[in-house]
């Protein structure tokens, strides 16, 4: 049937051969990396064994969820208090960042100076961690949801204000250069000729960046930003479980709804297309 | 006067429609301002304290940086094991969720489900829950990071799965091989680039992560910079900032360089 079934069998063993020495080395590498952090970090297969029982003490201990947690005003308050760092950390982040995007961007300041600025700022904003920019804070303002929250404001400015100037270079020129020719003033042009066009953009990054927010917002209590982190951590570290999983379960609720509630302000707001 | 006054109605009812969301948009910032604690004169005070706590941090403590190198390795480390794990997880989970290589439709779907639930899950939540299991250190660390992969990246490897050109696995599946002949051969070679690009980007995400599970309890750089806050030892913090800065921009950078590397120009993320 086959005419050249040793020619077939060479080609295969060829094309073996090529794969091989493509992958070898850089698999090879990458096998002795892991290896080699797997021993430096001292996890071998017995940890996941004897963690096994661990997990059935601790969902013993868990069960029934402690709801009486929540009589405490101060753990019911903490919700409350980690959606506002998210909210108004949100807000003010989407208004740092518009500016910032208005002057980053090539269709709207003219100047290569200030716009390199801008664009340089929100790249070192983006590479700072959020740990960083929170235990800085911590020692400014004090311990509490208003270090959380201008962190959250803080760490918006990077990534948001880069996706509004890209929005905005990338909008229709013809508007604006009609609004120019008529003698609009900047304020008006960015009103009637930019605006319209990114906000839909703008509405939905911002949406997006909230439920991000929200998460961080969690992490930030940990380390002094206030909120239900600092409670479930703090329940955690004291060992009552009971408590723990009844915040968080709380915790799941609040996110779960935050995040239907954003993407029906999304549909709402801009119709079926959702722009990321 | 009369013209004036007539658009200055005009422009008012255009606007009015904004009147009831915006209203309300101020009434949830109020609240949200009060309920965070927003305090000017706090801001005001800080600022100086700022410019203090700057001052203090100048010069960076250079003789803590030998010190600083093992915690930087150690963060790295438990990125990279921790990616790896959830890059090991996903691409099993993956397999299950793609329509083109489990036939099996509740399999699928529970599988899907599995990804979605824990892509909604706060990492802190995970986090904490491995430290209560097994302790400090950096196993539950590890742990955390592959289980906070596992939802976003099963997700992308099974979308990338199903969108294989199904000519390959049909004439393997025609040829009589067997279910892991034609993932190694027909699947493995066309959504290789994309799981690459995708555990790439992971990484670079996971590496903040892992500074950030040092400060809560997995040991590493971050532990090294929330403990000379505390102590006061801006200097050696100041020195801690840097290495952290220097470790997220090189991996950045490392993992820039081997997607261009490894796919040419184009990046896929």
């Amino acid at each position: 049937m086959n005419k050249h079934p040793k020619k077939q069998k060479q080609n295969e063993e060829v094309h073996y051969q090529r794969w091989y020495r493509r992958w070898f080395w850089p698999g090879s590498f990458f096998m002795l990396l892991f290896v080699w952090c797997l021993f430096a970090l001292n996890i071998s297969p017995r940890q996941f064994w004897e963690g096994i029982p661990h997990f059935f003490s601790l969902v013993s201990e868990m069960f029934p969820p402690n709801w009486a947690v929540f009589t405490r005003g101060k753990v019911l308050w903490s919700i409350l208090e980690v959606l506002s760092m998210a909210f108004l950390g949100t807000f003010l982040g989407t208004l740092f960042s518009f500016f910032l995007a208005l002057l980053a961007a090539g269709n709207l300041t003219p100047s290569p100076l200030v716009r390199t600025a801008a664009k340089w700022l929100m790249a070192a904003e983006r590479a700072v961690p959020t740990l960083i920019i929170i235990l800085l804070l911590v020692v400014v303002v004090g311990l509490g949801p208003f270090a959380g929250m201008i962190a959250l404001a803080i760490g918006s400015v990077g990534m948001l204000g880069k996706l509004f100037a890209e929005a905005m270079e990338n909008v229709d020129p013809k508007p604006l250069e009609s609004l120019v020719s008529t003698g609009a003033s900047k304020l008006q042009v960015i009103r009637y000729a930019v605006l319209p066009q990114v906000a839909p953009s703008l509405i939905a990054n911002t949406l997006y960046k909230f439920d991000i927010n929200l998460r961080a917002a969690l992490f930030l209590g940990v380390v002094g930003g206030g909120g239900i982190g600092f409670e479930l951590h703090l329940a955690m570290s004291l060992f009552r479980y009971a408590d723990a999983l009844a915040i968080t379960v709380m915790t799941l609720v609040v996110v779960w709804l935050a995040e239907k509630i954003s993407d029906y302000l999304r549909r709402r707001i801009i119709g079926q297309e959702v722009l990321q | 006067m009369i013209a004036m006054k007539l658009t200055a109605i005009k422009t008012l009812s255009r606007y009015r429609s904004y009147l009831f969301p915006v209203s309300i948009l101020v009434l949830l910032l109020w609240g949200a301002a009060v309920v965070s604690r927003v305090d000017p004169a706090v801001l005001a005070a800080g600022i100086p304290r700022g410019i203090d706590l700057l001052g203090h941090m100048l010069p960076p403590d250079w003789a803590a940086f030998p010190q600083l190198m093992a915690p930087a390795l150690k963060t790295l480390q438990i990125a990279f094991v921790g990616t790896v794990f959830g890059i090991l997880a996903a691409f099993v989970v993956s397999l299950f969720a793609a329509a083109n290589i489990n036939p099996n439709r509740a399999v699928r779907e529970t599988m899907r489900g599995l990804l979605s639930a824990q892509r909604a899950l706060p990492d802190l939540i995970i986090l904490l829950f491995f430290v209560a299991i097994v302790g400090l250190g950096p196993f539950p660390g590890v742990m955390a990071l592959a289980v906070s992969s596992v939802g976003m990246l099963g997700k992308l490897f099974a979308d990338a799965i199903e969108e294989v050109d199904p000519r390959p696995m049909e004439a393997l599946v025609a040829v009589g091989a067997t279910k892991g002949q034609i993932i190694r051969y027909a699947v493995l070679p066309q959504v290789m680039p994309s799981l690459i690009a995708n555990s790439l980007y992971r990484f670079d995400t996971n590496i903040r992560m892992s500074i950030f599970l040092g400060a809560v309890g997995a040991g590493g750089i971050g532990f090294d910079l929330v403990v000379s806050i505390r102590l006061l030892d801006y200097q050696t913090a100041f020195s801690a900032i840097i290495v952290v800065l220097i470790l997220v921009l090189a991996c950045e950078k490392l993992s820039d360089v081997l997607r261009t590397r490894l796919f040419g120009q184009e990046v896929l993320r």
